[in-house]
């Protein structure tokens, strides 16, 4: 039972296509195992389809039709397929990722503290994003910290708690500058989550204060 | 080419569309400027059963003016705008497979490939933007659709024209103003010489506003 959600500006944000890479492939990840949120996107998505169907007309250029349909000729004519995308290295991080990361680069996991490990993902057209998973072990209690710009974190296996509350599998923690948290990793077992920062400012949430130097920092 | 140049396109497109085949209403005439979601779907799926090109070039002339001021709007230069205008109909084209009107209206779907062909043209251009294919709706593969969901899906976007219409009118005009994107969200703070943040927490009241309109209208 997912309990905690992306906020509605950040599905918002989603759907009109302003939030940022590394942000938006952790809700992607929530979304596609959450209907609620896919449907609220569906909603978002046909406020633009509305804003597009009502909005006043600009005049294309002449012959545009005409270059759109010659393009459609050539690559119909045009059997090769296209190149196959590029095959990012992918480590085996030891649970079955959403389908969403297909294409995006794994990382081995990495000693980062006691208890903690990450793995960098890498996304097919921007590896300039932080994306990262994490692994803790059970029982672990990580650094009091504060965040600067919204951070999300989607828990894949296990659960963490702090004060707002216990997070699981298919959970999304939206954390913004006013949270401050001492999250617990629950004793039942390790936990693995997916977690990007907003902006391209650097690392210093959840987990992300120990990773910094390891991003370069 | 003058003012009337692409509905001149689209009247031959018109002449040239057989309506017998896809089931079209024979009373869209040839002048009509709208298209109604029923007339795009069908057109769409002309276009994906078909290949039908007199389809596609009616598709053309009703959505790519009004994706060229879309992309405008979202803060892209004219001629960018009419690059990636093209860009969203030649996909259109190509993925026009994958639509499903029990999944989204014609233009809620053609609005999604616009956001990703954005999306990408900022990317190539250097400039922070999100991932397009990260997740799709316009490019996913048909899983199986309940009648229960088509249902759902099909009055949604009757309700959220019906949502939009019952916001009180400066929330309706902030929402739609910020859909277009963080920058016009800053031109909006300028306009109304109010704060940025202000803009923000405006928006966000206005969000939860439509969303307890839509909650309410299920």
């Amino acid at each position: 039972m997912i309990k905690h959600h992306p906020s509605d500006e950040t599905l918002f944000r989603y759907a009109n296509g302003s939030l940022e890479p590394g942000p938006r492939i952790v809700v992607a990840v929530h979304v596609g195992g959450c209907a609620a949120c896919a449907a609220r996107i569906g909603e978002f998505e046909a406020v633009g389809g509305s804003l597009l169907h009502d909005i006043e007309p600009d005049q294309m250029d002449a012959g545009a039709l005409d270059g759109v349909m010659a393009r459609i000729e050539a690559d119909e004519a045009d059997h090769a397929a296209a190149a196959p995308a590029r095959r990012l290295p992918r480590a085996d991080v030891g649970i079955r990722l959403p389908q969403v990361l297909d294409d995006c680069g794994i990382g081995p996991w990495r000693w980062i503290g006691p208890g903690v490990r990450w793995s960098r993902v890498t996304l097919p057209d921007d590896d300039g994003a932080n994306v990262m998973l994490l692994k803790v072990v059970a029982g672990r209690r990580l650094p009091e910290h504060t965040h600067v710009g919204n951070e999300y974190t989607h828990v894949l296996k296990g659960s963490f708690s702090d004060a707002r509350g216990r997070y699981g599998p298919g959970d999304l923690d939206e954390a913004d500058d006013e949270v401050q948290h001492q999250p617990i990793v629950d004793k039942e077992g390790e936990c693995i989550c997916i977690a990007a920062v907003e902006g391209q400012t650097k690392l210093r949430g959840f987990f992300g204060r120990l990773i910094q130097p390891l991003f370069g920092g | 080419m003058n003012a009337s140049g692409h509905l001149f396109i689209a009247d031959k497109a018109f002449l040239a569309f057989d309506f017998a085949k896809t089931g079209l209403a024979v009373t869209m005439r040839k002048d009509q400027e709208v298209l109604s979601a029923q007339q795009a779907s069908r057109l769409l799926m002309a276009v994906a059963a078909k290949r039908d090109r007199a389809a596609f070039a009616v598709l053309f002339g009703f959505y790519a003016p009004r994706l060229k001021a879309f992309l405008r709007r979202s803060g892209m230069t004219g001629s960018v705008a009419e690059d990636v205008a093209q860009e969203t109909m030649l996909l259109v084209w190509k993925k026009a497979s994958y639509f499903d009107p029990a999944r989204a209206g014609a233009s809620t779907w053609i609005f999604t490939i616009a956001r990703n062909a954005r999306i990408d043209r900022l990317r190539r251009d250097g400039r922070p933007a999100a991932i397009a294919e990260a997740f799709d709706p316009s490019d996913q593969p048909d899983e199986p659709v309940s009648g229960e969901q088509a249902m759902i899906v099909a009055q949604r976007e009757e309700r959220v024209r019906t949502a939009l219409a019952l916001l009180p009118p400066e929330q309706a005009d902030i929402l739609k103003k910020s859909f277009f994107g963080e920058e016009t969200q800053s031109e909006i703070a300028e306009a109304s010489g109010i704060a940025l943040g202000t803009v923000k927490s405006r928006v966000r009241l206005a969000l939860g506003r439509l969303r307890q309109i839509l909650d309410d209208l299920k």
